[in-house]
C-alpha cells in the first residue's frame, strides 16, 4: 500500500539503494553511512519485495496470454534485480521454453534446482525440456540423483548436526562414564553416519565447485577442436545440450559431452552453470 | 656435494655472465619447411649469449604453436665459451595452405634482436590413387566407406574406416586420427570393430585389414561431404640393408617412419523427412523398428494405476526415441514414463527402448484402453509406418467414497499431470526472494563455530583425566581436601578473631594444625600432638624457625584451654603465625 503514496522517481532510488548490497555481497558498509543505510533497506524491502510481486505477477499474466517471449523477458527484468526465488526461476523457464529457448529454459530450471531439488514440478519439466533436446543430452549420475535431494546448504546443516551430536555423545562419555554401555551403540552408530555424511557433503562440494556445465543457448553451434574460430569442427550441438567444462581460454571453453568427444566453444553460446 | 654444486653455480652464472659479454643472438628455425595438413613441424627458438626475460610466441592465423620444451646447452671453444638456450614449439596447422612465421623480437643480452622471417607450406594429405592402392605399392593406406549415397536428415548410419597395413611392415604405432570433418552429421566415438581384422590381398601383397567404425547420424539436409579423413602413424619398414634373410630381420631394428593417411571425400546427400503420407503422430523416429505393449491390471477401481510396457526394438537413433503421444487417453490421468535404453551394438543404433508409463482411468465408464501407435520413418524404404496394438479391455469399477490411491512416485517419476504432453504451467507464488548466497560450507564464520563441540570434547577429555588421576592418588586427594580445608579454616581463625571468640578460635587452630601436619606426615590427623615435632623424622629435617612456630602455635592452643581471655590483636597475630608456619610447610618435602 505504501508504494502508491511515493512518487515513482523516489521509489527507484530507494530500488538502487536497496538492491546494491544484495546484489555484492562484497558491500560492506560502515560508520554512520552504514547506519543510514541500513535504515534505509530495513524500511525500504518490503517496498521492494512488493514491487516485484507486482512484476511477477505482471510476467504471469503475459505468460498466461500466450505472449512467451514478452513474459520472458518481464521474469527476465524480475530477476536482473539481483535476487531470485525457486518460483520465479521455474517460471522463467517456462517462459523460456515456451519461447523455444531450451537451453535458456534448462539453466533457469537447474538455478531453480540447486534451491529446490525436491520440487517435483520443477523435476518433471527439466525432464521434459531435456527430452526435446536432439543429439546430446544430460543423464546425471545416479548418485547425484541421490545426493541431489538436498541442496548444498541442507547437506551442511544435516552433516554438522550429525557431527554435533556425534561429539555430544562423546562428550557425555567423558562426563560419565556409567553411561558408556548405554551410549555405545548410538555413540558409533552416529560416528559413522557423520562420516558417511560428511563424504557425500565433500563430493558434493567438490562437484559443486569444480564441475561445471556448460548449457548451450544458441540453436546451433559448432565444437572446434581448438579455441579459435579457424580451428577445424569436431561435432554440432544444438539448443539445451548440456556438457561437461573441462577447461577456459579467454572467449573459450572446453567441453566433453557425455560420449567423451570434445571440443571448445565460443563462451557466448553457452551459460556456464555450477555443478549439482 | 654442498661445495661443489656451489662452485658449479658459481661455473655456470660466470659462463653466463661471459656468455652474455660476447655478441647475443636470437635465431628461428623450422625443422621442415612443408608438411602436411596432421602433422606437427617444430620451431625453435635459440638465444645465444644471453638470456631473454620473455619468450615470443608466435601469433599465425591457422596455426597453432604450443610450447613443448626447452634446453639450454655450454660449449667452449678456443677456451671461449657460450651458452644457447632453445625453446621448442610444435605448430600444428587447422588448415593447408602457404604461411609465414613473422620476425619475432626478443631483449637477449641487453641488445633488441629479431628473428627471419620463416615460410612454412602446409599441403592437404591427399589419398593415394586407385592406381598405386590396387598395384600394392602403398605400405598404409586408409579407406572410408559410407554404406549409402542417400540418407535421410535424422538417419544414423555406421560407416567403416578401414586401416591396410602391408604384410612386411615390421611395427605399426602412434596411429591417431589428426582430421574427421563430418559437417552436417553429429559423429560418435570413432572405435575399431573388435575380432573383425582380417587380412586381404590387394595386388601382389597381402594387408592386414584393420576395421574402424565411425557412427554418424545426419543432422542437416542437403549435399553433404565426409571427409577426407587424415590420420597420422609410425611404421617400421625393414632396413634395405637386412634383405630377406630372417637372421638379420632378428637383429635388424628395421626403418622408422613417420606416415600421414589419407582418405578420399565421400559426398552424401542427405534428403528431408517426405511430407506426402506423413502421419499426425509421428514423433521422429527414425529407422526401423518392431513394437510389444501390455499393460495391466486390467481389472480395476477408477484412479487405480496401469503400467502399460512398451517395448521398441530394432535399430536407428535409439537415443532420441520418445514415448508416442497418445491422444486417445483422454480418460486417462497420465504420469512421466520411466525409460530404459539396452544397445545391443557399441554405438546405441540397436537395441531396445523400454518405456514404463503408469495411468489412472478416471471414470468407471472408461472400458477399454484405446488402441497404442508408434509412427516411424523407414529410410530403407522411405515409408512412414505405423506399429499398432490393439486395443486393451478394462473392468474399471467406480471408485464410490473410497479415496483414490496415492500412486508412489519414483525417482524419475513426474507428479500427476493434466497435459502430459507439455510442461507443467507456472506458478502463482512468488515464494521467498533470496540472493546468491556463498554456500556454508565455504564459510569460515560456519566453520569456526563447528570448532566449539570439538574443543568442549577436549575439555572433558582433560576433566575425565584429571578426575581419574585424584581418584588413583589419595594422597594427592587429601592434600587437595586439607589445602581447600586451610584456606577456608583461615578465613574462619579471621572471622573469629574479629568476633574475639577465642575457644572456637584455638579449637579450629588446633584442629587445622592436625590436618595440615596430618597430610604433610601421610598419617592420622587425630594422632598428630606437639611430640610429632621432634620425633617424626621429616620433622627433623624442616627449618628450626619452622618447628619452632608450630611448637608455639601448640603450645598457645594447650594455653588457651587454660587461659581463655586473648585480645582481638593476638588472635590476629596467631592466625598470621599460622598461614605462615603452614605456606612454610608447603616446603617440608613429605
Amino acid at each position: 500500500m505504501k508504494t502508491t503514496s511515493i512518487s515513482s522517481s523516489r521509489r527507484e532510488e530507494a530500488l538502487i539503494h536497496c538492491r546494491l548490497p544484495i546484489a555484492d555481497c562484497r558491500f560492506k558498509p560502515r560508520g554512520l553511512g552504514g547506519f543510514i543505510l541500513f535504515l534505509a533497506l530495513f524500511f525500504a524491502t518490503p517496498l521492494f519485495a512488493a514491487d516485484l510481486t507486482a512484476d511477477f505477477s505482471t510476467a504471469n499474466k503475459l505468460y498466461a496470454e500466450g505472449k512467451f517471449a514478452d513474459a520472458a523477458a518481464a521474469y527476465e527484468k524480475v530477476l536482473s534485480g539481483g535476487v531470485s526465488s525457486p518460483a520465479l526461476l521455474f517460471n522463467a523457464g517456462n517462459a523460456e521454453f515456451k519461447s523455444g529457448h531450451l537451453g535458456h529454459a534448462i539453466v533457469a530450471y537447474r538455478r531453480a534446482a540447486l534451491r529446490s531439488p525436491r520440487d517435483a514440478e520443477l523435476r518433471a519439466n527439466l525432464a521434459f525440456v531435456r527430452n526435446q533436446v536432439s543429439g546430446a543430452t544430460h543423464r546425471e549420475s545416479r548418485w547425484l540423483n541421490w545426493t541431489g535431494a538436498l541442496t548444498l546448504n541442507e547437506g551442511t546443516v544435516l552433516t554438522a548436526v550429525l557431527f554435533w551430536l556425534t561429539l555430544a555423545l562423546f562428550i557425555a562419555r567423558q562426563l560419565r562414564p556409567a553411561l558408556i554401555p548405554k551410549l555405545n551403540n548410538a555413540t558409533w552408530i552416529l560416528a559413522a553416519l557423520t562420516i558417511f555424511s560428511l563424504s557425500v557433503l565433500g563430493l558434493r562440494a567438490t562437484n559443486h565447485f569444480t564441475q561445471a556445465t556448460a548449457v548451450v543457448t544458441a540453436a546451433e553451434t559448432t565444437a572446434r577442436s581448438g579455441p579459435f574460430d579457424e580451428a577445424q569442427s569436431a561435432f554440432t550441438l544444438h539448443d539445451g545440450a548440456e556438457l561437461s567444462v573441462l577447461d577456459r581460454h579467454g572467449d573459450w571453453v572446453q567441453v566433453a559431452d557425455r560420449a567423451g568427444k570434445t571440443g571448445w566453444l565460443p563462451v557466448k553460446q553457452v551459460e556456464i552453470l555450477p555443478g549439482a | 656435494m654442498r661445495f661443489n654444486l656451489k662452485t658449479l653455480a658459481i661455473f655456470l652464472f660466470v659462463a653466463l655472465e661471459c656468455g652474455a659479454a660476447w655478441a647475443a643472438s636470437f635465431t628461428a628455425s623450422l625443422d621442415r619447411d612443408a608438411i602436411t595438413l596432421g602433422e606437427q613441424a617444430t620451431l625453435s627458438l635459440a638465444f645465444e649469449g644471453g638470456q631473454s626475460r620473455t619468450v615470443p610466441t608466435p601469433h599465425v592465423p591457422g596455426l597453432q604453436f604450443s610450447q613443448v620444451g626447452n634446453s639450454q646447452n655450454f660449449s667452449i671453444v678456443n677456451g671461449a665459451m657460450s651458452s644457447t638456450v632453445t625453446v621448442t614449439f610444435s605448430v600444428t596447422p587447422q588448415r593447408a595452405g602457404e604461411f609465414v612465421i613473422p620476425a619475432l623480437t626478443a631483449e637477449v643480452g641487453g641488445q633488441r634482436l629479431a628473428t627471419e622471417p620463416l615460410k612454412l607450406v602446409v599441403s592437404r594429405a591427399n589419398a593415394p590413387s586407385a592406381e598405386t592402392v590396387n598395384s600394392g605399392s602403398e605400405v598404409v593406406f586408409l579407406k572410408f566407406t559410407f554404406p549409402k549415397s542417400k540418407v535421410y536428415a535424422g538417419e544414423s548410419v555406421v560407416a567403416r574406416l578401414e586401416l591396410y597395413v602391408r604384410e612386411d611392415v615390421q611395427n605399426f604405432g602412434n596411429f591417431q586420427l589428426t582430421s574427421s570433418p563430418t559437417d552436417g552429421f553429429s559423429a560418435g566415438k570413432v572405435a575399431e570393430l573388435q575380432n573383425q581384422r582380417r587380412r586381404a590381398q590387394v595386388g601382389n601383397h597381402v594387408y592386414t585389414v584393420i576395421p574402424l567404425a565411425v557412427p554418424l547420424t545426419a543432422v542437416r539436409t542437403g549435399p553433404l561431404t565426409l571427409g577426407p579423413f587424415t590420420a597420422g602413424a609410425v611404421i617400421v619398414l625393414p632396413s634395405p640393408n637386412q634383405g630377406g634373410d630372417p637372421f638379420f630381420r632378428m637383429i635388424n631394428q628395421g626403418e622408422q617412419k613417420q606416415v600421414t593417411l589419407a582418405t578420399e571425400a565421400v559426398h552424401v546427400e542427405s534428403l528431408p523427412l517426405p511430407d506426402q503420407n506423413k502421419p499426425a503422430n509421428f514423433a521422429g523416429a527414425i529407422g526401423n523398428f518392431s513394437m510389444t505393449a501390455s499393460a495391466g491390471p486390467t481389472n480395476l477401481t477408477v484412479g487405480d494405476p496401469i503400467t502399460v510396457r512398451v517395448q521398441i526394438s530394432g535399430r536407428g537413433a535409439l537415443d532420441a526415441l520418445t514415448f508416442p503421444v497418445q491422444n486417445a487417453w483422454r480418460d486417462f490421468k497420465t504420469f512421466a514414463p520411466t525409460v530404459k535404453l539396452e544397445a545391443s551394438d557399441p554405438f546405441g543404433f540397436q537395441g531396445t527402448k523400454t518405456f514404463e508409463q503408469i495411468i489412472s482411468p478416471q471414470n468407471s465408464d472408461v472400458h477399454e484402453l484405446p488402441p497404442f501407435a508408434f509412427v516411424f520413418f523407414n529410410p530403407d524404404d522411405g515409408q512412414y509406418h505405423t506399429l499398432t496394438q490393439a486395443a486393451v479391455p478394462l473392468a474399471v469399477k467406480a471408485a464410490g467414497s473410497t479415496p483414490l490411491p496415492a500412486l508412489a512416485a519414483k525417482d524419475n517419476s513426474a507428479p500427476e499431470n493434466q497435459t502430459p504432453q507439455d510442461i507443467l504451467p507456472v506458478k502463482e507464488n512468488l515464494g521467498t526472494l533470496a540472493g546468491e548466497t556463498t554456500p556454508l560450507v565455504t564459510r569460515p564464520g560456519f566453520l569456526a563455530v563447528q570448532a566449539v563441540p570439538v574443543l568442549a570434547l577436549l575439555a572433558a577429555f582433560v576433566w575425565r583425566k584429571r578426575t581419574d588421576s585424584l581418584a588413583h592418588n589419595p594422597r594427592l586427594r587429601r592434600q587437595l581436601a586439607v589445602a581447600q580445608l586451610i584456606a577456608d579454616g583461615n578465613a574462619d581463625l579471621k572471622k573469629f578473631a574479629a568476633e574475639n571468640q577465642p575457644d572456637e578460635f584455638f579449637a579450629l587452630l588446633f584442629r587445622l594444625l592436625q590436618e595440615q601436619l596430618g597430610e604433610r606426615l601421610d598419617c592420622p590427623a587425630s594422632a598428630i600432638t606437639e611430640n610429632v615435632i621432634d620425633e617424626h623424622p621429616v620433622l627433623q629435617d624442616a627449618p628450626e624457625p619452622t618447628r619452632a612456630a608450630l611448637r608455639e602455635l601448640f603450645q598457645l592452643c594447650n594455653q588457651a584451654r587454660y587461659a581463655p581471655v586473648r585480645g582481638r590483636s593476638e588472635l590476629n597475630s596467631v592466625t598470621a603465625k599460622f598461614e605462615q608456619a603452614s605456606q612454610e610447610l608447603q616446603e617440608v618435602k613429605a
